[in-house]
Parts: structure tokens; C-alpha cells; sequence
């Protein structure tokens, strides 16, 4: 910025000091519009990072099958293992699936199992975790990365219905590190909150949510060794070849229902799944976008609207500017300079606007913490949106005729 | 008087049509995004069954875990839920006016005995005072009777989508449907129902659809179901077989009772607590005695149903209108005092400042009603997009208090802009302007 420029900052300070009614609108406008969008902002972006957020799992290839029996067959428990056997030798042969795993409910459905662990003998409360039931090609169906200890055996599957002995059980990261802070968690046992129910922990994945990935505990998840029919339900994950999971997509409904007809069987996407878990937050991000996209807006038209009536105003003022030496462009620059100056201070005061309402919502309803990196975004849209707003009027104000002074004197 | 003055409003209006659809354009936002927020908000935290919340009790027993409390952040709480060996003893007390113990289930649909491929369809499990009690809506035939749960009578109610899928829409009353392995009589068909919140069972989703099938909750043994909703259990227990499952403290039964007064409450509040101080003696309920009668609108404020996202929007929507009103004012003082020339021509043929006041003023309330008008139109897509977007069967729209408070706001916001720039424009000196022309 030019000194000549800072020298025009006196002369418009003190003009609007004799328009105290623009001065204040434009003010009180920008400075509630800048908290409005940064506010909105913070909660739009926080909303996008917990529906992006990694899952650990090859969503993008991973389909979900539910099958659901109606056949008197089914009541005889031989039966239904039968029909589960021959269904996963079925899909782990179809030639664009990787594996297959029997799972009783799906990761980030919002629906499934959790309880509590800790480590055995540990006075500490226990670990909130969601758990699965899976086979040993569970970890290469999630496509979960194993990063310490080994994967479920055939043995550890037939030891499933054994109650006496501890089992083996493999958990994420997240889960072993606030139970095991000290990094042993492999081959340690674990417990209920009662020090009931012991398990031996025997892997540990990386990454992987459970069913309520937005939750506090949405990557505490513990993979069990064993398959669970509830209610002689049937419920499988596939991950299928990379770009096969379309048309897998539209085959294994009949394929299914080839293998055992007396079934109802459904067959969804895992980031279907995932898709409905977020339905509320996008929809949400979606107002939330329109609020910001809309503030913006309406504040950009509040400019126009009272630069209008400004150059309206002091169309004789400028006139008698021009007839005495000012170029079009300073005219130009005045008002550009004008709106830079109030949109500035209107910031200022928007600041601390914006952490009032930010305090104000984290009471009473949710607002995260806002990263300061926001607020010089939202101060240079807003300057920006400004400038473009003033800029239209103010090009109205350059083709004022210097002779309109001369007139009415 | 009024007409001429709102016959010069519209004139002046019309004198720059683009200013004064930004106007209107400009309040019609505001107005479309708080009645759109203000109608979500009023629907989440609203009173599903005005008429009766205020007799309706949710009933919560203490059987959680000796050494904690279910919800650590308010000890003084008990589960929401309660274990179907309690809801079966509960169902013995003839205090109530009305009882029910529910939950939501899953069964196979054989249709059209067996053409049609079978589908599983969400059912709830209750008793005949179900449909009494929360005053549920027929569209033909009614609930059953307290002699079809003792026994249980196979009979079904289903609601309105189901019966126009099955049945083409007609009265199926005494039609037969094929569940699981027996065929229920139909005895009633649900007219449109969607209270919302769902009261009888908000922690399964508060904004969700009622189920579509109603059968006496004494199939439950029979068709060994299980809960499809929110089960919850704190105790190290084996469970074998299905008769384990009943026996279980697991939680998973919804209870509700009316109670007409106080005395009956009273009575009902003392049946409780004589219920588990016997069931303490037999070595359960090992917490202190805390059994709870939650009346509607209690129950869901404690379960916090409105979502938090909800709140911030009303807020922020609030915030965004009063911006919109602080652009009118700017938009209008630009406008008015570009006329004041013509106003000081007026004032000095004898226009009183008071008339020239009221002109400008209802001028400011013709945009403000144009303004609401076209945002109540909004909102009615937004609304509807945000039906369609969440598919979940909920029922955003306008009521008529919504379209009131819609057109209010925007007589406010009308009022508010326009107060200053039209006592301005009443100030205009006649003199100054008479010399300029």
C-alpha cells in the first residue's frame, strides 16, 4: 500500500464519522456475518472430517450380505452350519472375491455389540470396545493391517463354544494402547469389569472402527474368533477385486439365493452402510453450506445497497473532488478504501463476536474449537466479498460529472 | 386512509423493481432459513401427545449394576428400559387406567400365503392398551382386547403403508397374513400416524417411523423373538437357551402406564416399590430403591431427543435473519432518502411528518409480507428436501402456528428495518429540498 494511499485514510476516517448510521450498518453487518461464517464454518468442517476420517477398512470394496431364513430347515441347528459352510466356500471361490467372513453385525452401521475390558487383574474401569465375531479371514476381508501378533487359527474358530478356556481375541491400536499404556498388550489377558470372562489378546490391528465410528470409543473394536448365528441369521462380509464390486453387487443376491432358496437375502455396500450411519451429518453439512453460501450473499448485497446510497448522497461532494483535480480513479480508490477500512474494524469486532457465539454454542448446543486458521480465512472472504460489493457502486461514482459542483451552488 | 397509503407503497415499489425484489429476495431468505430452522426445532422438542402427556408415565426400575450407576453423569437416573420378567409382573397390577410393556421385534411375512417372496418386517410386540393409550389413529377396525393378550389371540394390527402393499388399500379387516409359522387375523388398520417424537420408544431412533405390525406381546415365548432394539445388560450371566433370555436381567421392555390423578400415581408409585423391595429379598435390585414415573415430556428432555445440531442451526438461522433486517435498513434508507426531494415537496403542500412516516412505514411492512410470504414458500422446499434427504419416514412440514410465526417474523423484521430509515426520511426539511430543485 502506497503512502499516498495511507494518506487518504484521515480524510475517509473522518467522513464516516459524519455517517455514523452507514458506518455502524456496515459495521454491525460484517461483524455478525464473519462470526455466522466462521462459526458455520467450524462446525461444516468438523462435520466433513468425522464423516472423512479413515475407517482402517477397504471400504471402498467391501460388500455387506444379510441373509435371513425362513425354512423349517432351519431349525436344526446341523442344518444352518451347513448351509454357513458351503456359503463361504462359495463366495471365497467366486473368482473377483478376495475373502469372505461370516460377521454378525456390520462396522458403522450404528447397530452392533460393545461391552467393557479391562486389563485382567486391574483396579482401573474398564475400556468401552464394540466387538465382532469373525473367522481368520476376517483381518484380510476388512483389510485391516495387522501390526503386531498373528491372526485367528481354525483352531481358535473351534474353540469358540468352549466357555472355559480364556479365548483369543484380536484389537485395534487404540484399544490395546489405553489398556496396555506400557505396549505389552499382545499375549496379556483381559476381563470383564468383574475380572470375568478372560480373553488373551493375540493380535493387534491398526486401525479399524467399530459400529459407531463417530462415538468416543468408535476405534476401540476387538475382532472374536467364532461365528454367531443370531436368530440362524447369516450375515457375510466380501471384498471383492478392485472394480468388481459392481457387478458382484447386482450377481450375489441370486447367487445366494441359488446356494439355499428358503431366504431372504440382501446385499448392500459397506459405504452404503457408512452412508446411512452419516445420513444426518450430511444433511447437515448441506445447511450448513447453504447458511455460509447465503450469509455471504445477503452481506455482499447490504454493502451494495448502502455504497449506492453513499455515492447517492455525496454526489455532489464528488463532483466537486473531480472538478478540483481528482482522477476517476481516486474516486475509485476512496471507496474501495472507504469499505476496506470499515470491513476491517467490522473484523475486529467480529472476532470477538465469533469467540462469544462460538462460547455460547458449545453451552448450549455443539460448536468445536475454532482454528485460528479460520479466522484469517473468513477476514480475507470477507475483505474480499467487500471490495467486489463496493467496487460495483463505486464505479458508479467515478462517471459523476465534475460540473454537477458548478450547478447548485 | 390505509388504502392510499398502501396504494403509494405499491407505487413506489414498482417505481424500481429491482431494488424492490432485492428487498423482498433479501428478507424471503431470512425468513425461509429461521421458519425452516424455528419449525425443525419446534417439531424435535415438541409434545408428541399434548392431550395426554401429562397422565402417560414411563416406568424405570434401578436394576443396574450394584456398583454403578447406569448413567454416571446423573447417578439419580435408572435404565430406560426394564427386563421382561419385570414388565410380565408389572402387567399384574390393575392400578393403571392403561399398561403397556412393548418392544420392537423382527418376523418373517409370508404374503399372499407364500406367491410373494417373504420379507422381514419390523413388528412391535405390546398389549391391547397400546392403542388406548397413546390414542393411536384407525383408518378400520380397532385394537384388540385384553382377552386376545391372555390367551394370545392370533391378531394383528398393521398400519396404512401395509395395507395398501398387501391389500391394495382396501378394508382387510378379517383378511388373513401369514407370520413366521401361523396366520394372524387382521383386526385394525392404522390411519396415518407419526408421532414425533416417538414417546412410546425414543431411545430406538426418537424420529423414526412407528413400526408397521402390532401383535400381542405374549407371542413372544412362541415365536422365541428377540429385541431389535436397544438391549442393555450390566450382569455376567449365561445365556443358553431362550427361556434364559426371559429370565435374564437384560434390559429391553419399554413400560408405560396412565394415570388419571395423583392418588392413582400415588397408588401405583407404592406398588412399585413394594414390587422391589420383595424382588430385593430374593437378591436382586442390588442398588438403592429408585424406581422412577417419568411423565412425556420429562422422559424426553432427560433423553435429550433434540439433536444439539438442531440447536445451533435455530441459533445461527436466528442470527442470519436479524442480518437480513440490518441489510433492509440499509437498502431502505438509501431508497428513502434518495427521495427526498420529493418527500420535502410533499411536506411543504402540507404532508404532516406523521402520514410521512406511516407511508414509509407500511411500505417497509408490504416488502416484510412479501418477504415472509416468499420465504414460507421456501422453507416448504426446504423442509421437503430435508424429508426426502434423511428418507427416514420423518414428517417435516409447516403447521399453521409455523406459518404464523413465518409471517410474524417477517412482520417484525419488516417493522424493525423500517423504523429508522422512515423516521429519517419524516425529518426531511422541506425547505432545503424546495430551494435545491
Amino acid at each position: 500500500m502506497g503512502l499516498k494511499m495511507v494518506m487518504e485514510f484521515g480524510p475517509i476516517f473522518r467522513a464516516l464519522l459524519n455517517n455514523r448510521t452507514r458506518f455502524w450498518l456496515i459495521l454491525i453487518e460484517v461483524a455478525l456475518t464473519f462470526a455466522i461464517v466462521v462459526n458455520c464454518t467450524s462446525i461444516f468442517l468438523d462435520k466433513r472430517q468425522s464423516f472423512n476420517s479413515p475407517t482402517g477398512m477397504d471400504i471402498a470394496n467391501i460388500l455387506v450380505i444379510t441373509t435371513e431364513p425362513f425354512g423349517d430347515d432351519f431349525e436344526n441347528e446341523d442344518y444352518v452350519e451347513d448351509v454357513g459352510a458351503s456359503d463361504l466356500r462359495r463366495l471365497r471361490s467366486h473368482p473377483a472375491i478376495i475373502n469372505a467372513t461370516p460377521i454378525l453385525h456390520f462396522p458403522l452401521s450404528g447397530s452392533g455389540s460393545s461391552t467393557g475390558r479391562k486389563a485382567a487383574g486391574s483396579e482401573l474401569d474398564a475400556v468401552s470396545v464394540g466387538y465382532f465375531w469373525v473367522d481368520e479371514n476376517g483381518i484380510e476381508t476388512l483389510g485391516v493391517e495387522l501390526i503386531d501378533g498373528r491372526n485367528f487359527t481354525d483352531a481358535d474358530i473351534e474353540d469358540q463354544n468352549d466357555n472355559d478356556i480364556p479365548r483369543n481375541v484380536i484389537v485395534t491400536k487404540a484399544f490395546a494402547e489405553q489398556v496396555f499404556p506400557d505396549g505389552n498388550a499382545v499375549g496379556s489377558q483381559i476381563t470383564n469389569r468383574d475380572g470375568q470372562t478372560p480373553a488373551t489378546i493375540i493380535g493387534v490391528i491398526d486401525h479399524m472402527n467399530n459400529s459407531w465410528p463417530t462415538s468416543t470409543f468408535g476405534d476401540h473394536t476387538m475382532l472374536r474368533p467364532g461365528i454367531n448365528h443370531y436368530s440362524h441369521e447369516m450375515n457375510y462380509l466380501v471384498r471383492a477385486e478392485p472394480l468388481a464390486i459392481d457387478s458382484l453387487y447386482t450377481e450375489l443376491e441370486e447367487l445366494m439365493v441359488s446356494l439355499e432358496s428358503d431366504r431372504v437375502v440382501t446385499v448392500r455396500t459397506l459405504s452404503e452402510i457408512k452412508q446411512g450411519y452419516f445420513r444426518r451429518t450430511l444433511m447437515a453439512m448441506k445447511i450448513w453450506a447453504v447458511v455460509i453460501v447465503l450469509m455471504i450473499f445477503i452481506t455482499s448485497l447490504g454493502i451494495i445497497g448502502l455504497t449506492s446510497f453513499s455515492v447517492t448522497q455525496r454526489t455532489r461532494e464528488i463532483g466537486t473532488r473531480r472538478a478540483l483535480g481528482a482522477t476517476r480513479l481516486a474516486i475509485l480508490r476512496f471507496f474501495l478504501l472507504e469499505n476496506w477500512l470499515i470491513t476491517g474494524i467490522g473484523l475486529a469486532l467480529g472476532t470477538l463476536l465469533t469467540i462469544a457465539l462460538n462460547f455460547a454454542l458449545a453451552e448450549y448446543a455443539e460448536a468445536p474449537k475454532i482454528d485460528p486458521m479460520l479466522f484469517a480465512g473468513g477476514a480475507v472472504a470477507l475483505w474480499t466479498a467487500g471490495q467486489i460489493a463496493a467496487f460495483i457502486p463505486a464505479m458508479r461514482a467515478t462517471t459523476v460529472s465534475p460540473e454537477i459542483a458548478t450547478r447548485t451552488v | 386512509m390505509f388504502t392510499y397509503q398502501l396504494r403509494l407503497a405499491f407505487k413506489s415499489l414498482r417505481r424500481n423493481p429491482v431494488l424492490s425484489t432485492l428487498m423482498v429476495v433479501a428478507i424471503g431468505l431470512g425468513i425461509a432459513v429461521s421458519t425452516a430452522s424455528v419449525t425443525i426445532y419446534y417439531i424435535y422438542s415438541g409434545n408428541p401427545i399434548p392431550d395426554k402427556s401429562n397422565v402417560l408415565f414411563h416406568v424405570e426400575l434401578d436394576n443396574w449394576h450394584p456398583d454403578r450407576p447406569f448413567n454416571r453423569d446423573h447417578p439419580e437416573r435408572a435404565p430406560f428400559q426394564i427386563t421382561y420378567r419385570d414388565a410380565m409382573a408389572l402387567m399384574q397390577s390393575e392400578i393403571p387406567a392403561y399398561q403397556n410393556a412393548a418392544f420392537r421385534t423382527e418376523l418373517m411375512v409370508f404374503p399372499d400365503g407364500g406367491e410373494r417372496r417373504p420379507y422381514r418386517e419390523v413388528v412391535r410386540m405390546c398389549f391391547a392398551d397400546f392403542f388406548m393409550m397413546f390414542d393411536v389413529p384407525f383408518q378400520y377396525g380397532g385394537g384388540w382386547t385384553d382377552t386376545a393378550d391372555q390367551a394370545p389371540e392370533p391378531v394383528i394390527v398393521i398400519d396404512s403403508t401395509t395395507n395398501q402393499q398387501l391389500f391394495g388399500g382396501i378394508n382387510s379387516v378379517g383378511r388373513s397374513i401369514k407370520i413366521e409359522d401361523r396366520y394372524f387375523t387382521i383386526i385394525g388398520v392404522l390411519a396415518e400416524w407419526h408421532p414425533t417424537p416417538k414417546h412410546y420408544d425414543p431411545t430406538n431412533n426418537a424420529f423414526s417411523e412407528p413400526e408397521a405390525m402390532y401383535m400381542p406381546l405374549n407371542f413372544t415365548p412362541i415365536f422365541e423373538s428377540t429385541s431389535r432394539g436397544n438391549t442393555w445388560g450390566w450382569a455376567d450371566e449365561s445365556i443358553d437357551t431362550y427361556g434364559d433370555y426371559l429370565q435374564s436381567e437384560l434390559l429391553w421392555i419399554q413400560m408405560w402406564v396412565q394415570l388419571d390423578d395423583e392418588t392413582q400415581k400415588q397408588a401405583y408409585q407404592d406398588f412399585l416399590d413394594a414390587y422391589v423391595l420383595e424382588q430385593k429379598k430374593r437378591g436382586r435390585f442390588d442398588r438403592p430403591l429408585n424406581n422412577r414415573l417419568l411423565d412425556v415430556m420429562t422422559m424426553l428432555k432427560e433423553l435429550e431427543v433434540v439433536p444439539d445440531t438442531t440447536k445451533s442451526q435455530l441459533v445461527v438461522s436466528l442470527l442470519f435473519l436479524v442480518v437480513c433486517a440490518i441489510n433492509l435498513v440499509g437498502i431502505l434508507l438509501g431508497k428513502f432518502l434518495g427521495r427526498a426531494p420529493e418527500i420535502g415537496v410533499r411536506r411543504a403542500l402540507g404532508a404532516s411528518r406523521r402520514s410521512v412516516f406511516i407511508q414509509h412505514l407500511i411500505e417497509c411492512e408490504v416488502i416484510g409480507v412479501f418477504g415472509g410470504s416468499l420465504g414460507l414458500a421456501l422453507s416448504v422446499m426446504v423442509l421437503d428436501a430435508i424429508n426426502r434427504m434423511l428418507a427416514n419416514g420423518e414428517q417435516l412440514h409447516l403447521d399453521l402456528n409455523m406459518v404464523g410465526a413465518g409471517l410474524l417474523l417477517s412482520l417484525v423484521a419488516g417493522l424493525i428495518a423500517g423504523i429508522y430509515p422512515s423516521w429519517r426520511i419524516c425529518k426531511v426539511a422541506p425547505a432545503v429540498h424546495l430551494k435545491m430543485q
